[in-house]
């Protein structure tokens, strides 16, 4: 390998069209709407108006006589079986307190009762039609309210468990907990010369894909529940809905066709069981498909935050005490909430080199919609409160934040007490940095926004003023021994490859980078690959597309799927040449002597396995999983201008760099750093939840903001190589990391400009206003 | 509104017979972006009247006559002498809904986040109805209760008449919204008529954050006699509770919206001021 790795790389490192992009720019049946059979009943819920309420009766008889109707499913004909819907492993580090019905709703937006039918105007007719009688309960709205001593319990059922040996008490409304402690906290907090301790706030948010939640399904001749959905996550979906309906695993296939994106939301089984259902019940197909005002309400949605975050530093600029508590509000159902918190953790804490760290975790039921995995997953929430400190650690000791992070983050070769302690469900894993190029981050991303000509806020004047802020960030790359990532390859007569993942493209292109992957390593080209990804019958094993893993352990499985094929091919090549293996090698598709003068193609090595001598299918398998989480680094920076009369903000140019490792695809990673990016933009200016009563009022586009193209700032992505060399060709993960850079990027921005610091978000110019006023006051 | 059936007449005569005959269940069609606000189902019949020859916009005396099936994209393209009616247009929703919707279906029925009644009463502007012959009616008569009333009876509007501004009149409008997209949060439009430094008349409206659109005559009056300055603005623009109380929205208190009006006001009036002096077009 060359001092530059990727120098000489044909397939990897090179921006290849997706190789999906020509079927979805010509609109051809890609999506689960596009696949709905014209006989398909279409499936309606009947959603919980009330947030805390006890089903006392139900009666559904005329519903079933409604025209069109074929089924109605409710807690007294359906199988009650505990289990969670979150896809995170198995056994999963959530607790099982999901009935497909229950006696009891626990949020607006809960499952009472489906109606399949022939039309929708049919099914929601019927709908109209169920009587049900609710003994309405106090609801808990907020996480003191959950926590508080006589606090009304949400999680009754006398079935509720957690299947992972943590804590969970549902008497309380306690969720989970976890915490852990590195050297001496109060120790580091009495040597400091300046301490800090504030707490900021995080709010709701929804993932708003362009497709929502999505799922068909329908009795193959064989009897078999064929899902076809829109999810992240097949392998655990087939799971789950087993569960769920009793079944055995083998009775299920799950298809995922094409995705109009995820970003977390489809992490989640909320679907699939009433479709199979329904298909079981009347032979028929059925569909469903949220409405967007479904997505918003019963859909899944960032988990709210309360972060309290204490520090201690000297005057040199050495940090001496972290100590971060995080009350995390999970709403009605606690999937994904244990990972989530600890995430606040492990994705944030090791990014400052500090000996003495405290951390402490709570997830807490309460009446409102259902957190879930969200882009960021935790680490959004925590880097608000860790990079907002971090300012107002420099500025407490009059030095540059771009200084100061410089001095402080963690370098290649160093690692983190909090590696270890931290896990997802259990401990983690020791772990030493190997690729680290956020300096490079930090000093191309300075120079990209014009940090030397920042000024301190106390010099500006006038209605308008700008400031810069920036923020640095780290995430993972999978979740080491919990992931797991297979796939399978093997060789046509023309030389082309039947690449089979158990990996999920929602849009991100996947497919794409992992056939670059497979054809670096079988010295082939990308065309070749015939990519045909999650579908339970056909492909491997694979956990998922979530905790940016794929490019990282998909990738790596892919290439070990190849290598593999590659030694077969190897062998073969060199019976044809007549030739001992360790003379040939694999190049531009062919196999071939040391200095080309003999060789011979994959298309004839194929046909040669296949048809004439020594008869065999070449195909390699590999399956994968991490020791490590690699984590990409970034630096993000904004200009931003405040109209101090309104508080209205502007966001005037954006800068996000990233080390992603080796980017498989350029573009594509640079699709995502944008991508990313922008989500976390809307999500700290114009992104926010209101409730009345625990229903939320704003569910449309209309009323819920989020940014579209037009409002797009200018956004410059920067790839900042380093080569990590646990991963597929030096690469890390890049899909999460960038949304975690705006919340506190802007808060620093906005401080930078006006001196006012804001410890919750969205930015809303009311609330600017108010800080701003305060600085003036 | 669901609708069932569709008509396309041949004339505008003949669409006011089949609204007649329809009565509350037929329903005028022109770019049909309001019927996503129209969310009950009755079932009707659309007339539609986007072939009759309303889609235009020219000088006519000392007005521009604006089609009623004028979509706001072409509003917001169209350029003449001290025209300003494409300030707003561009600001309203996206490109797609813009080459829709028109300026006849977002005075019709008004929707209280609308922006183009706003512009339309500060402008002074006329709305032409056709019933057996045309009427005209003032922005402040059209709009004094909900126009949608109007079009009971089978009438249908055919044009509005914007007046074209003259030298010492000045424009200004400001439009806050969270995203570009979304509807107003408020929204503010002024005209002044200067003589010299001196306002002689002035037409300030408003939007969004309160239940209706409708004038700021409070505020108009504290600049009348007065000079066109900003401190003058600044303290006629503190009457903006006077006038109408403010409300909340999405989230933000009443006092915020009164407070974001008021600015608004002074923004606009700043433009106007500017608009009135000269500016580049």
């Amino acid at each position: 390998m060359s001092d530059n790795p990727t120098a000489n790389f044909k397939q990897v490192h090179h921006s290849v069209t997706k190789i999906d992009a020509k079927q979805l720019a010509l609109g051809k049946d890609s999506y689960v709407g596009d696949l709905a059979p014209r006989e398909a009943l279409i499936v309606k819920m009947l959603w919980s108006p009330h947030p805390h309420a006890r089903i006392t009766s139900i009666n559904v008889s005329k519903a079933e006589k409604m025209p069109g109707v074929k089924a109605v499913l409710w807690h007294g004909n359906v199988p009650r079986n505990i289990h969670c819907t979150a896809g995170q492993g198995y056994p999963e580090p959530s607790p099982y307190d999901t009935f497909i019905f229950d006696t009891k709703v626990r949020h607006v937006g809960d499952r009472v009762a489906a109606v399949a039918a022939e039309t929708a105007e049919q099914a929601e007719a019927a709908l109209k039609k169920i009587t049900v009688k609710y003994e309405l309960l106090e609801p808990v709205f907020t996480i003191d309210e959950a926590m508080a001593e006589d606090a009304p319990i949400i999680h009754d059922e006398p079935e509720a468990y957690v299947p992972i040996p943590i804590p969970y008490d549902p008497k309380k409304n306690l969720v989970a907990m976890v915490g852990c402690e590195a050297g001496d906290f109060d120790q580091g907090m009495q040597d400091a010369d300046f301490t800090f301790d504030d707490t900021y706030e995080t709010p709701y948010a929804q993932h708003c894909p362009i497709e929502p939640y999505t799922s068909l399904a329908h009795v193959d001749s064989a009897g078999r529940i064929v899902i076809t959905t829109s999810t992240q996550v097949p392998f655990h979906c087939r799971r789950i809905v087993a569960q769920a309906l009793g079944l055995p695993v083998q009775k299920i296939r799950v298809i995922k066709p094409r995705i109009g994106g995820g970003f977390g939301s489809k992490q989640e089984i909320l679907l699939e069981d009433i479709v199979a259902l329904v298909a079981l019940r009347t032979g028929r197909p059925a569909f469903w498909q949220f409405t967007r005002e479904e997505n918003f309400i019963t859909g899944r949605t960032r988990h709210p935050i309360r972060v309290r975050l204490r520090a201690g530093i000297k005057k040199d600029g050495t940090i001496t005490a972290i100590g971060m508590d995080c009350w995390n509000n999970t709403g009605a159902y606690g999937g994904h909430g244990l990972t989530v918190v600890s995430c606040c953790g492990s994705k944030v804490l090791p990014l400052y080199r500090c000996d003495n760290i405290h951390f402490d975790g709570k997830v807490l039921y309460t009446n409102l919609p259902v957190g879930g995995a969200y882009r960021g997953f935790g680490a959004t929430q925590a880097f608000f409160a860790m990079e907002s400190t971090i300012d107002k650690m420099a500025d407490a000791i009059g030095m540059d934040p771009l200084e100061f992070r410089r001095q402080n983050h963690i370098q290649s070769g160093d690692s983190s007490p909090i590696f270890a302690a931290l896990g997802e469900g259990k401990e983690g894993t020791p772990m030493t940095i190997d690729s680290c190029a956020l300096d490079d981050c930090i000093a191309k991303g300075a120079e990209a926004i014009g940090w030397d000509k920042r000024t301190d806020w106390r010099d500006k004047t006038g209605r308008y003023r700008r400031g810069i802020g920036m923020a640095c960030l780290m995430q993972g790359s999978s979740i080491p021994h919990i992931d797991m990532g297979g796939a399978s390859i093997k060789i046509n007569e023309d030389g082309s490859f039947n690449l089979l993942v158990g990996a999920t493209d929602l849009g991100t292109g996947s497919d794409t980078v992992l056939a670059q992957i497979a054809a670096e390593e079988l010295a082939t080209t990308t065309d070749k690959m015939i990519v045909y990804s999650s579908d339970t019958d056909m492909t491997p094993f694979d956990v998922g597309a979530y905790a940016s893993s794929t490019t990282y352990l998909s990738g790596e499985a892919s290439r070990k799927a190849a290598a593999d094929a590659k030694r077969q091919i190897l062998k073969t090549g060199a019976e044809i040449l007549g030739l001992p293996v360790d003379q040939v090698q694999c190049v531009a598709s062919h196999v071939q002597n040391t200095d080309g003068s003999q060789k011979v193609s994959y298309g004839d090595i194929a046909c040669y396995a296949l048809y004439s001598k020594n008869q065999y299918q070449i195909i390699g398998t590999g399956s994968h999983f991490t020791e490590k989480s690699p984590p990409p680094f970034a630096a993000h920076y904004a200009e931003i201008e405040v109209d101090t009369w309104t508080g209205l903000i502007r966001v005037l140019q954006y800068v996000s760099t990233i080390d992603c490792g080796t980017a498989i695809n350029p573009a594509l990673c640079e699709g995502q750093t944008e991508g990313g990016t922008l989500n976390g933009i809307s999500y700290a200016l114009t992104e926010q939840y209101l409730f009345t009563n625990g229903r939320m009022t704003n569910p449309s586009f209309a009323e819920y903001h989020i940014f579209s193209m037009r409002d797009k700032p200018p956004i410059k992505a920067i790839l900042v190589p380093s080569y990590e060399h646990s991963g597929p060709f030096g690469a890390k993960s890049v899909s999460e990391i960038c949304i975690n850079g705006p919340a506190p990027v802007f808060a620093n921005a906005i401080y930078n400009a006006t001196g006012a610091r804001l410890y919750e978000f969205p930015f809303m110019p009311e609330k600017v206003l108010k800080a701003i006023q305060a600085v003036k006051a | 509104m669901k609708l069932c059936e569709f008509l396309r007449p041949a004339s505008l005569s003949a669409a006011r017979d089949n609204l007649r005959e329809l009565g509350t269940k037929g329903m005028i069609l022109a770019g049909g972006t309001a019927l996503h606000f129209m969310q009950d189902h009755t079932p009707v019949t659309a007339v539609d009247i986007t072939r009759l020859g309303l889609s235009y916009i020219r000088p006519d005396g000392n007005f521009y006559r604006i089609g009623a099936t004028t979509p706001l994209s072409d509003i917001q393209r169209y350029r003449a002498p001290r025209w300003a009616m494409h300030e707003i247009c561009r600001r309203i929703s996206t490109h797609q809904i813009r080459n829709v919707s028109t300026i006849g279906g977002n005075i019709c029925r008004v929707f209280p986040w609308a922006d183009l009644p706003v512009v339309l009463l500060a402008m002074n502007a006329r709305m032409v109805v056709y019933s057996d012959h045309e009427n005209e009616y003032s922005a402040d008569e059209y709009f004094a209760t909900q126009p949608a009333k109007r079009f009971l009876d089978g009438n249908i509007l055919t044009s509005v008449k914007v007046p074209a501004l003259q030298a010492h009149h000045g424009f200004g409008s400001v439009k806050v919204s969270r995203t570009t997209a979304a509807f107003s949060m408020v929204t503010i439009a002024a005209v002044l008529e200067l003589d010299g430094s001196i306002i002689q008349s002035a037409r300030i409206a408003a939007g969004s954050a309160i239940p209706f659109p409708r004038r700021l005559p409070n505020v108009e009056a504290a600049l009348v006699g007065k000079e066109a300055v900003s401190e003058v603005f600044k303290e006629a623009s503190t009457k903006a509770a006077r006038d109408v109380p403010w409300r909340s929205c999405e989230g933000q208190s009443p006092e915020y919206s009164q407070h974001l009006a008021e600015v608004s006001i002074l923004d606009a009036l700043e433009r106007a001021a500017t608009f009135a002096h000269g500016r580049a077009e």
